[in-house]
């Protein structure tokens, strides 16, 4: 009787390990399409599933209703997604992101500014002025400050700005002369927010399109629509490289970071664990930055980027010291409103 | 004696009648799509809507009375009613020369004419918009043409603006006025143009008098169709358009996807149906929903027109000019897709075969593709047969409950769709059926089933009664009838809303981004991804692909025909 029992849980056992072992290892990932995405997949995707044989689907848009709408309905389609930090708040407040422990995930050597509870920060990334060459070759006037882009007598011509404020209200109001470390403070105020209205609606005549996605500004300068656009350095650098006259100024920049969160219900949990303590090594981050101009979440891969990359990164320490971090925690409360001010401006 | 006889108690008599008619096998027809629509349509709806009257858990009207104080959202519901008005008017502008030229051409020709205005259809929408930035831009061909030949000093902003709008929004909704329209040519009398000619009338005159009452029916269904998609559009306003252009539709999308504002989504949801439907009750008034499901009367076109007016010339001359206008983007789009680049230019600085190879090599790009054709195929199996059945029905119905249900059948045509894929999405997500494409295919059948129902409506209009009757009374089985005499009658009409149908299943972008997930996803919501967030030039190459496989079936459509002629 032992032994025959003995058997039978022999059998189970090994059933389930063979059923365990033949289910292939999946894991659902979700971002923002482009060359953003392109970079994580060349930089992480790719190489993770080589080295651990996970096979990553990927799917983009994801949205933050969109993830609620999944775990209302108990239809959670992705494990790990990307959001930028207003994204990222906007879903902790609608509690649709697991919180991440040390033990999950290590992240001993993540730039303090950059951490969060619940995100795992993937890299820094800054809006800033491109301009067209073409327009304003090297030897003349380049524009480099927000109030350069604010300066149609010194540096005319059309220019493009994104459809969503976050962003340009800050550069609104440093092109009107206050400091970066004042802006939310003075935005905290209706005065302020006056101002930064009063900003835009100077500034409206001269802007020929509002940008929808990151690759619009890069293309209107490439064509020739707009002189000046403000928008991410990472497009900009990718239309540098494919040889369009494009430049950035480096003067004034908003930083954002993006970070990889983790879905609450993600159906491959573990896998996406994997992955998020994968991309945060500091070779894997110093990796990134061979694909696209966004700059490492932690100081230890700094040692090990070239020189010549360094300087196409928005966060080094010159860098970040005339930076403005983008606060989501503002925008999170103020969003809606200032969103219908900005959509009214414009649309008369 | 005899008013004994009759003197049966009326209430009995009465019941017996109305319980034959409740029951009637006309009702039983009707009552698939009718059910299919409460179930997929109304309350789905209604659920939604009901979330407008909703604030922090509480019934109250504070989203609606949000909507009246803060300023942004009366402008745009103005700028939504202003853009769709003057679409609808440039579209019928337009279609007049068009419509004309396609009826009053040999049958060659005009064939080819109808090639040029469908042909369009098949592009996607996205693509076509892409299409058009790239000849729009500032120096995009069109403005260095115009710079060149000295008509501007300076390039002319043609983009992101109410222009770029009305051209964008105009070429993607002609067809529905085109259509009509020419139908209405078709049946009218020429010789009543030339009996007006005769009695001295101008070009102006016999247009005033003749053509535009004759062909009022046509205008007046297709300018309806118009404005009410008009106004529930949002894709090419936020992709051709500026702030100033922004549509209630865009409001409802964003509220809900970036905000999570159900409440303030479901209230703006609320206005615009309530619009539309104000809209439908309108036209009905004026005109009768019926105006909508058949655009023509009038005896037939005699032989061909002897000689053209000179009010006639110049309409030949201008509807030339219009088919140019509907096939520019698509001529554009075949050079392009062979370009290299990474956006849209035309013409293309080089040529090869770098996004065909994406298109074909990429799993996700056929994959997509076999999703949208088997979906496309179960909502046209799906459609026609409600489609048809409830148009039988209520075409053999009583006038009181045809109307409403008239009403009710069209409707689903008219809401925005995103407000239908919203409401679906959070019906069928926890019977988790949207992982296994039922959602996308209950949603496109609830956007699909209008056209067949109102084509073979129309149809059973124009189908002689007498030949009905002539067959029954020799003997046959309403079966037999409907197989050997209704149904032949009946199946151009049926085939053409079968192919509406497939298109708008094969289309659909709105649906489609919310009802499908990653393994089922259509190709549409592929292609919005890839102009959207980048600009992925493997969807042009994908469409002109779709438009290749259509060239090819019409075309074959065409020598058939042409042999079954020569027979």
């Amino acid at each position: 009787m032992k032994s025959r029992l003995q058997k039978l849980g022999c059998v189970v056992a090994l059933a389930a390990a063979v059923a365990g072992g033949v289910q292939a290892a999946e894991l659902n990932f979700a971002s923002w399409g482009g060359a953003y995405q392109g970079a994580i997949r060349d930089a992480w995707l790719k190489p993770f599933a080589k080295e651990t044989g996970i096979k990553i689907t990927e799917d983009t848009d994801p949205q933050v209703a969109k993830i609620k709408a999944m775990i209302d309905t108990k239809s959670v389609a992705w494990d790990v997604v990307t959001e930028n930090s207003a994204r990222l708040t906007r879903g902790i407040k609608l509690g649709v992101f697991e919180k991440i422990t040390a033990d999950m995930v290590d992240q001993k050597h993540v730039i303090p500014g950059a951490r969060n509870e619940y995100g795992v920060p993937s890299e820094i990334f800054s809006t800033l002025i491109g301009f067209s060459t073409k327009a304003f070759p090297a030897g003349k006037a380049q524009p480099s400050t927000f109030a350069d882009f604010w300066d149609v007598a010194k540096f005319p011509g059309k220019r493009t700005l994104q459809d969503d404020p976050a962003t340009v209200i800050e550069s609104a109001l440093i092109a009107d002369g206050v400091a970066p470390g004042d802006v939310y403070k003075v935005l905290a105020t209706p005065a302020g927010i006056d101002r930064a209205m009063k900003q835009i609606e100077k500034i409206k005549p001269h802007v020929a399109m509002w940008w929808k996605n990151g690759a619009e500004p890069v293309n209107a300068l490439g064509s020739g629509e707009v002189v000046m656009a403000l928008g991410w350095n990472g497009r900009f650098q990718a239309g540098i490289d494919s040889g369009l006259p494009i430049q950035m100024g480096w003067g004034n920049t908003v930083a954002q970071v993006g970070y990889f969160v983790l879905v609450k219900g993600a159906p491959h949990r573990e896998e996406a664990l994997k992955l998020m303590n994968y991309m945060i090594q500091p070779k894997n981050q110093a990796e990134f930055s061979k694909y696209i101009a966004y700059g490492p979440t932690t100081e230890a891969a700094f040692p090990l980027i070239d020189e010549a990359r360094k300087h196409r990164l928005p966060s080094t320490p010159e860098r970040m010291k005339s930076a403005l971090f983008l606060d989501s925690e503002f925008w999170e409360k103020n969003g809606p409103a200032i969103v219908e001010r900005y959509n009214q401006i414009r649309a008369r | 004696m005899a008013h004994l006889a009759l003197d049966l108690p009326p209430s009995s008599l009465a019941a017996a009648s109305a319980a034959r008619r409740r029951f009637s096998p006309a009702l039983l027809a009707a009552l698939p799509l009718l059910v299919f629509l409460l179930c997929f349509f109304v309350g789905p709806i209604a659920g939604l809507l009901k979330e407008g009257f909703v604030r922090d858990g509480a019934l109250s009207l504070a989203n609606y009375r949000h909507l009246v104080d803060t300023p942004i959202y009366r402008i745009v519901l103005g700028n939504t009613f202003t853009i769709a008005f003057f679409v609808t008017l440039s579209c019928i502008v337009m279609s007049y020369p068009l419509a004309y030229l396609m009826a009053t051409v040999s049958q060659n020709v005009s064939r080819l004419l109808f090639f040029a205005v469908l042909l369009p259809f098949w592009a996607s929408a996205l693509v076509r918009t892409s299409a058009w930035i790239a000849l729009l831009g500032k120096n995009g061909p069109l403005n260095t043409l115009l710079t060149s030949i000295g008509v501007l000093d300076q390039p002319m902003a043609f983009l992101y603006n109410f222009t770029g709008v009305m051209i964008g929004m105009t070429h993607v909704l002609m067809p529905f006025v085109v259509l009509p329209l020419y139908a209405s040519f078709r049946a009218m009398d020429n010789t009543l143009v030339q009996a007006a000619q005769s009695l001295g009338a101008g070009s102006v005159g016999i247009f005033n008098n003749v053509v535009l009452p004759l062909t009022s029916p046509g205008v007046v269904a297709g300018g309806i169709i118009v404005f009410m998609n008009a106004v529930g559009y949002y894709i090419t306003p936020s992709l051709m358009g500026g702030p100033a252009q922004r549509m209630v539709a865009e409001l409802i999308s964003y509220n809900i996807s970036e905000e999570l504002n159900w409440g303030l989504a479901a209230a703006l949801a609320g206005v615009l149906l309530v619009t539309v439907l104000a809209s439908l009750w309108t036209f009905n008034r004026l005109f009768g929903l019926d105006q909508l499901i058949s655009g023509s009367s009038g005896k037939g076109a005699s032989a061909a027109p002897a000689r053209r007016t000179p009010g006639g010339r110049v309409s030949v001359v201008l509807g030339v000019a219009c088919a140019i206008f509907l096939l520019l983007p698509v001529i554009v789009v075949v050079p392009m897709s062979f370009g290299t680049s990474d956006f849209p230019i035309f013409p293309p600085p080089q040529y090869g075969l770098r996004w065909y190879a994406s298109f074909f090599d990429d799993g996700k790009w056929m994959g997509a593709l076999f999703s949208s054709l088997r979906v496309g195929v179960l909502v046209t199996v799906l459609a026609t047969l409600l489609g048809t059945l409830a148009a039988l029905g209520v075409h053999k119905m009583q006038s009181a409950r045809r109307t409403w249900l008239d009403a009710l059948f069209i409707i689903p045509m008219s809401v925005p769709a995103i407000i239908t894929a919203v409401s679906l999405f959070y019906l069928m997500a926890p019977l988790g059926l949207v992982a296994n494409s039922v959602a996308v295919v209950i949603g496109h059948t609830v956007l699909a089933s209008p056209y067949v129902y109102i084509t073979v409506r129309a149809a059973l209009r124009s189908f002689d009664p007498a030949l009905e009757l002539a067959a029954l009374s020799l003997g046959a089985s309403w079966t037999e009838m409907f197989r050997l005499v209704m149904f032949p009658a009946l199946l151009p009409s049926l085939v053409g809303g079968a192919v509406f149908a497939f298109v708008t299943s094969f289309d659909d972008v709105v649906m489609a981004l919310f009802l499908t997930s990653i393994r089922n996803r259509t190709l549409p919501k592929l292609m919005y991804e890839g102009l959207a967030h980048d600009f992925d030039p493997t969807v042009i190459s994908a469409s002109c692909v779709l438009i290749g496989a259509t060239v090819l079936i019409l075309l074959t459509n065409m020598l058939l025909e042409k042999r079954k002629g020569a027979l």
